[in-house]
């Protein structure tokens, strides 16, 4: 009992040195949502805190995230995130999945799979309002039926 | 007036032939004005491998089938990533780079959401606009019906292809199943 009390603690142990590459890059991105969308600064900042952790470029970790295992949940979770949406790279979309992607963002928060439960769990800030939803939804559909008229 | 709004649409992502489908369609916007340019519709054309999926997909939505949505989601994700555009013209090569990421996305989410056919439909939705503008520029050696149904998504209402005029709606299911009309033809 006690020597596999031991091997737990010594691969827990291990474990903590193998860390996955940081998701921080400070540049401002030429890309970037903002870029080819207008957002209003209320909205932005709620992309900022509830949504960028996972979709931008740049993480803003939380403690545990020097932990192991978390680390790597985290990891793959930001990984996923970004292969879906990435709010820094957004502009380099083709115009269609830029319009694709604003249905998903309104429809995901709409039907409150978005954010993350797992995540909202843990972050505070990330827990929106029925108020903040409104804003995303309202903007993000604005925004996609901009995107339709504006072609010629 | 939805014919009329559609036809703008696909003209938008493929400028050089607008003035030619404003002219072709001008004295008939309801009927089959909307010929696709014959000498691109050779024997081996790749939205044929699409629709085929495509089409199986509809039909397992319309039977409220997810599971078989999803098995035709992944072949509609592997007929696209399959196309080469290196036989393409330019209006075709521009018309498939616009659509390819976007469609192999919603392909990739219905294939991955067996468990949840609502899911399945928001993304079957914009497949099906991704496709209609598709076989606009390659055509189809099928004959195919745009059809409407104006209920879904709180009425704002969607669009699908059809291999039938007769009417089985993929968005409502069972439930509505003959609710739709059909809006053109395209062959």
């Amino acid at each position: 009992m006690k020597k596999i009390g031991l091997a737990i603690l010594i691969v827990l142990t291990g474990i903590q040195f193998i860390k996955p590459a940081r998701n921080e890059n400070g540049q401002a991105s030429p890309s970037d949502i903002s870029t080819t969308i207008s957002i209003p600064s209320n909205v932005q900042l709620i992309l900022q805190t509830a949504c960028y952790d996972c979709h931008s470029n740049h993480t803003n970790y939380p403690w545990y995230a020097n932990i192991q295992p978390m680390g790597w949940l985290l990891g793959n979770h930001i990984k996923d995130g970004k292969a879906e949406l990435n709010f820094n790279e957004f502009g380099s979309y083709s115009e269609r999945r830029q319009q694709s992607k604003l249905k998903s963002i309104a429809s995901q928060v709409k039907d409150d799979e978005m954010p993350l439960a797992s995540y909202s769990l843990l972050h505070k800030n990330a827990r929106l309002t029925k108020e903040q939803k409104a804003l995303i939804i309202d903007w993000a559909q604005n925004a996609k039926d901009n995107l339709e008229q504006i072609k010629p | 007036m939805i014919a009329v709004a559609a036809i703008s649409l696909s003209a938008c992502n493929n400028n050089d032939n607008q003035s030619k489908e404003t002219t072709a369609t001008s004295g008939d916007t309801t009927k089959t004005g909307m010929q696709s340019p014959t000498a691109e519709t050779t024997s081996n054309n790749p939205v044929n491998d699409m629709v085929a999926p495509y089409l199986q997909l509809k039909n397992a939505l319309a039977n409220d089938n997810s599971k078989d949505a999803a098995a035709a989601g992944t072949e509609v994700q592997k007929a696209i990533e399959k196309a080469d555009p290196a036989s393409f013209s330019a209006d075709q090569k521009k018309i498939f780079a616009d659509v390819k990421d976007d469609a192999i996305e919603h392909a990739e989410h219905i294939a991955a959401n067996a468990n949840n056919i609502e899911h399945q439909r928001e993304h079957f939705e914009t497949l099906s606009k991704d496709l209609y503008d598709m076989v606009k520029v390659f055509g189809t050696s099928q004959t195919l019906y745009q059809t409407h149904c104006p209920m879904y998504n709180n009425n704002k209402g969607a669009n699908w292809l059809s291999e039938t005029k007769d009417i089985k709606n993929p968005y409502l299911g069972t439930k509505m199943s003959t609710c739709g009309e059909v809006k053109e033809e395209l062959k």
